[in-house]
Formats: C-alpha cells, structure tokens, sequence
C-alpha cells in the first residue's frame, strides 16, 4: 500500500504531515490527492512538514507551501535531517523545529490533554457544510441532537445548542440561546478563544487545547449570560459584565 | 378525498410509537374517518398484535411492494370499527425489503380513498425510519419524560426538519403525575424547553394500555381510561378541534379531586 508514504495527522499544534521515502513528484500528487479527498478536515490548518533524510530545494519547498496554500492550509515549519534543506527551508523564512510556537497550546501538558486527542476540525463526515473563508458564521435555528457546526472562523448561533449537538469552531463561538452541547472554540488551537451563551451549561466545553466538563446540577431555566475563557490553565466561566 | 398521511416515530425504542399508532388509528375510525394504518417495521411486526388481527394476516406490506398480491388483499378491515384497515409489515424479511419510494408509492394509492394514513416508523434512524418518514405528510414525535428519550427525539426531529418534513409535532407518552410533582421525573415543560416543537398531547402512564395492548382491543375504546381518552383529545386535535391538555399533573386521589372541585377549579 501506498498510504503509508504521506502520512497526515493533526496535533495540538496543527497538521504534521510526515513524507516518507520514494519518488518526490509521485508523493507531491499523492498529498494533493490526500488533501482533495478530506479538503474539509484541514482547512484553515497550519501544517508542519517531515521530510526525513531526503534534500529539498528551495523551490520544491515553495511549491508545497504553494499547494497547501491552495487547499487554505499554510506551511510553517518543514523538519528534515538533511542541512540543504534545513537552509532551503530558513531562507524561505519558515521553521525548521517543531518545539517553538504556540506555547500556550501545552501549558502543563501533564494535566491538560493537548488539541493532539481532541477532534480536530471537521473529523467525521456528517458535518455542516460552510464557507470555507474565515471569518464568522451565522446559524439562524435550534441546533439538535446529532448536529455539528464546523467552521474555521467565529460561529454564532441564534438558537439553543442541544445535548448531543456540536460545534467546532476555529475562532470564538457565540450562542443566543441556551447552549447545552458540546462545543469546541478555537479548535485550530488557539486558547485565546472565548465561549459566550445566554445560558452556558455544556455538555463538554473545550477551548483550544483544554477541556472542561460541565460542573453538573440542573442549570434552571433562568438566563444569566456567561462567557467561558482560558485563564491560567484551565477554562473559567465568569457572569456577563463581570471582570 | 385525499388522505393525509402521518407517520408517528420516536427514535427511541418502546416509548410507545406502535400503542400510539393502533389508538389514534382506532380514535380516528370511532369519529368515522377512513383510516389506514401502515406497520412500516418490517422484520418486527406488532401492530397487528397490538389490534389484535394478527391471526388475519395473509399479505403484507412487502408483498405488495414486491408485486406478489394486490393492496386489496394486504388490507385488513378491523373486526369493531368499519371504517379502519391495517397493512401490516412483514415479519420475515427486514427493512431494506422496502424502499422510500415504495412507501410513498403505496400511500398515493390509498389517498383517494381514506381520510388518513397512518405509517408506524420503526425504532431507530436507519432505512425504517427513512421509508417511514418518505410518504408524511406530518411527523408525530413520540417521546417520554426521560432524558434518553427527549435525546433521541431531539435528533429524530433535527432529520425530520432535514427531509423538509417538519414541523414536526410532540406526544408525550406515559407521563406519571406523581414522580413530576415529586420532581423525580421531567415535566412537560422540561421536554419542550429542549424540543422546543408544538405539543400535540400528553399520555399519562396508564396500565390499562398493556391490558388493552396484550388483549389486542386500543385502550381509546374504553372509556374509563386516562390514556384512552388522552388519545381521543390527541385524534380530535389532529381532526382540527381546540380540545383543552387534559390535566395529567392533576392529583388523582378522589379526596384532593373534591377539594379541586370543591375550590372550583
């Protein structure tokens, strides 16, 4: 099988794809077709290249950069063994390490289960097509049981958000409504992200690359706006209004 | 004449979509109406049994669709109420026997002559459910006062508002007064904060359903029972009458009923 040669995978620091060994423009068209297949699941996503032993030319690295590009994903870092591409790679101004950004995304990584185990965007068939632009998306209805909202950008909601309903948003997700599901902001990784609802009793609340259940008890009906954010290392809910 | 076609589905097993099906079928027949109902759960028949005709059933549902007999002949007249027929599922064969288009094929058959059809969906969200839904003209959701329960109506109603057959309308079924009050079960209005769907009616618990279900005789036709006559209300409301919610969170006891009657309320 030929599958084993690209391999795409999605951490809490965006998309590693690892190329294994074989003929450089035949793995070129097999991540193109990779990418086509699951366009949905990576869009947005930032992607660090494994390139192993093999030597890259600036040029060659350009043009991965320009076709992931196509498929709205960026390229930032591309690791190789190899010192020709180490330095195709730095005059391209990309990274050549892993470790570097993003640091917030591991904060006590003991505790917190890294984006890495958390779907990522758009992982299961079923979900909502959107526009793939960034940006916010507005969804006007009742989210229910078994419905999942994906979208790279903000989401907002004028509706409830059902148990056993989904969001996967990339940036900020809003909810005028009671929002009862699961929802996941900044999902591309970015802790950042804030959660706000008129009621917020989630099922599971997840921001960036940490998790929250909800403290349980019946929420009552009363409507008493709250924004959930990352504070430290672990998500806080505080009232509307309150600092 | 042109039948109106109501498929009554839950998502969830055994919160009473077939005792729904069979009661507001027969309902509908005492006001006179033409009625069928379609078992539509194939390989799990009970809608004869729960009408007690099961011992009548030559064709069904799959021979029709298969071209075997005629819709005549599946057809079977119920033996109290004149104006009521039952085509019953197959009990051998399983879902994928029958197609969407096939249901819908049937139901543009009967229209012409029948007031209603009522399609009995099977459990569950796969080719049953889609074949049940197909031909409706209206979805009743049924749905008890648990949380597993209103979560399977949830997603049965977001496929419903999907297939562009919504809005779908809500029973609630077996609800138990007592447990509401001692706040051990959801209330009405716990289920409709999360449906958030028009309410049709609500079925108290009642033993006299599973007397009336094993004696295969629907529980609407005896009139001393809450659930009989909460179907009744439900089958006038579905005939276009403004019939009142029947008091199920009442107090029961004849004392605390006196004193209701005695405050005038």
């Amino acid at each position: 099988m030929s599958q084993a040669r690209v391999n795409i995978r999605g951490t809490s620091d965006g998309v590693v794809v690892n190329i294994g060994a074989g003929d450089w423009n035949s793995l070129v068209a097999e991540l193109t077709a990779r990418l086509e297949q699951a366009a949905s699941f990576f869009k947005g996503g930032r992607v660090a290249l494994h390139v192993g032993p093999r030597q890259l030319s600036q040029d060659e690295v350009e043009h991965i950069g320009a076709l992931l590009q196509q498929h709205a994903m960026s390229l930032w870092a591309v690791i190789g063994d190899s010192e020709e591409t180490r330095q195709a790679v730095t005059a391209l101004g990309l990274e050549t390490e892993l470790a570097v950004p993003h640091p917030s995304a591991w904060t006590e990584p003991g505790r917190t289960p890294g984006a890495a185990q958390l779907p990522r965007l758009a992982d299961e068939a079923g979900g909502e097509e959107l526009p793939a632009e960034g940006g916010a998306v507005l969804v006007r209805r009742t989210l229910r049981s078994g419905q999942t909202v994906r979208h790279t950008g903000h989401v907002v909601v004028v509706g409830d958000v059902n148990p056993g309903a989904e969001i996967i948003a990339g940036g900020d997700v809003v909810v005028w409504g009671r929002l009862r599901g699961t929802v996941h902001a900044g999902a591309g990784g970015d802790d950042d992200a804030v959660v706000c609802a008129l009621v917020l009793a989630p099922t599971q609340l997840r921001i960036g690359g940490h998790i929250a259940r909800s403290p349980g008890g019946e929420p009552g009906r009363r409507i008493l706006p709250e924004v959930a954010s990352v504070q430290g290392d672990q998500i806080v809910a505080k009232p509307w209004g309150e600092k | 004449m042109s039948a109106k076609v109501i498929t009554i589905t839950s998502g969830k097993g055994g919160v009473g979509k077939t005792t729904a099906t069979a009661n507001l079928s027969a309902a509908l027949a005492m006001q006179g109406k033409r009625v069928v109902a379609i078992d539509a759960d194939i390989g799990l028949r009970n809608l004869d049994v729960v009408m007690g005709l099961e011992n009548r059933i030559v064709y069904d549902l799959v021979h029709v669709v298969e071209g075997t007999c005629r819709l005549r002949q599946a057809m079977i007249k119920d033996k109290r109420l004149e104006t009521l027929f039952l085509i019953p599922a197959a009990q051998s064969r399983d879902k994928n026997a029958v197609k969407p288009q096939d249901m819908i094929d049937v139901c543009e058959q009967l229209r012409p002559d029948f007031d209603f059809i009522l399609v009995d969906s099977p459990a569950g969200i796969e080719q049953g459910f889609r074949n049940a839904i197909a031909p409706a003209d209206m979805v009743l959701i049924i749905t008890t006062p648990e949380v597993s329960a209103v979560r399977d109506a949830d997603r049965i109603i977001g496929l419903v508002e999907a297939e562009e057959k919504g809005p779908a309308r809500l029973i609630v079924n077996r609800l138990r007064p007592g447990m509401v009050q001692r706040g051990d079960m959801l209330d009405t209005a716990d289920v409709l904060d999360v449906l958030s769907i028009d309410l049709l009616g609500i079925v108290p618990d009642d033993e006299s359903i599973i007397v009336s279900t094993n004696r295969g005789v629907p529980v609407v036709m005896e009139n001393n029972s809450r659930a009989g006559q909460a179907f009744r209300n439900i089958a006038a409301r579905l005939l276009g009458e403004d019939v009142p919610l029947m008091d199920v969170e009442a107090p029961t006891s004849w004392v605390q009923r006196f004193t209701r009657f005695v405050r005038g309320s």
